[in-house]
């Protein structure tokens, strides 16, 4: 990765997306664990961003990321894009006030934990549950903007 | 402003969508063709964006097969192959066969972008599709591509890329140049945000103690 955008670093944003697969709806088949064995390979990574999964417990605890690696921005994974019910306004403005125990508010961005349809033929959701999605993190960016008066 | 909502990348396909890339794949529907109803497509998904109130916005990757498959369009020395093509080349089928069972992973629905050749970038992986993008928003957007250990470890397959290559790391070096080049233009074009996939990292410290590895 680094050799990839070495010399690009300071001309655009760069990101990382890392999560635990994304081929099926059933949670069983797909990989769990925290981020913790990625620590150093992240520390070592030339990257602006990490857009990581924290809407499911498969990924684990915040602190491990935030802990160590707060000096990054954290594109923060705040709804599981392979369920049909969106999530609560709520449970994202909490998973964001957790964020902000670590990472300084100009650091966060809000995303899904991974694409609505990685794989064409095997899209893990609808459109029409996306849009809630979506909709329901604006909601609680706004909230939380107000909340911090930012 | 802080806290700004994006995406990871890709959106639902419609059933039309669907149509139209399974025509492409199987050349029966002219390139033409296909951008149009693409075009269209992405519209409505940044359409829905915009009306969320989206800060980064994307294109839902809506003319790829996959978020990293599609690279078989752009460049040379490669073929879009299923997982059941690639069965041939496996040496313990059974296993092979096991583990796309255990992980739920249809074989005939997810196609990998093997190497079969010297790699050479034929087509921008993503320029196109920004600009096209920026054609529909004034919003700042993100840009998706596959990392550089994403598509060492999918590409290679030993029995198909030996030959051009035969190493691993020789056709990582070609990789990172194609990804080089590519950042290039993005660059040049002003994106603001180019995000790259590995999801394979994951799997190569949680894979467990039989070490098995996904179809990744």
């Amino acid at each position: 990765m680094n050799r990839v955008v070495e010399g690009f670093e300071d001309q655009l944003r760069i990101g990382l997306h890392v999560c635990r697969g994304n081929w099926s709806k059933r949670e069983d088949v797909l990989i769990s664990g925290d981020y913790r064995p990625l620590v150093d390979c992240f520390s070592k990574m030339n990257v602006q961003q990490l857009v990581l999964e924290y809407a499911t417990p498969r990924a684990g605890d915040l602190a491990v990321i935030g802990r160590k690696l707060s000096n990054r921005e954290i594109g923060l994974g705040v709804c599981n894009p392979r369920t049909e019910q969106p999530e609560s306004v709520d449970f994202i403005a909490d998973r964001l006030r957790q964020a902000l125990s670590y990472w300084t508010p100009e650091k966060i961005f809000l995303n899904p934990d991974c694409g609505f349809g990685c794989f064409a033929n095997r899209c893990v959701n609808e459109e029409s549950v996306a849009f809630e999605k979506l909709n329901a993190m604006v909601a609680a960016a706004k909230r939380i903007r107000a909340e911090c008066g930012v | 402003m802080f806290f700004p909502v994006t995406q990871v990348g890709s959106w639902p396909r419609s059933a039309k969508l669907l149509a139209a890339l399974r025509e492409k794949r199987s050349g029966r529907l002219a390139y033409d063709d296909f951008e149009a109803i693409a075009k269209e497509e992405i519209r409505r998904c940044v359409d829905l964006q915009l009306q969320a109130g989206v800060d980064y916005v994307v294109d839902g990757e809506l003319r790829r097969d996959n978020f990293y498959s599609f690279i078989t369009d752009k460049v040379e020395g490669t073929r879009l192959m299923s997982l059941a093509e690639m069965l041939d080349t496996v040496e313990d089928k059974a296993a092979f066969e096991e583990m796309l069972q255990t992980l739920d992973a249809p074989a005939f629905a997810i196609r990998n972008p093997t190497c079969v050749g010297k790699l050479q970038r034929r087509k921008p992986l993503a320029v196109d599709d920004l600009k096209f993008l920026r054609s529909l928003t004034d919003r700042p957007v993100k840009v998706t591509l596959p990392g550089p250990y994403l598509l060492t470890r999918a590409m290679w397959v030993t029995a198909y890329s030996v030959d051009a290559y035969g190493d691993k790391p020789v056709m990582a070096d070609d990789i990172i140049a194609i990804l080089r080049e590519e950042l290039a233009e993005l660059v040049a074009e002003n994106a603001e945000f180019v995000q790259f996939d590995e999801p394979v990292l994951t799997e190569v410290v949680h894979s467990g103690e039989d070490k098995r590895r996904t179809f990744m």
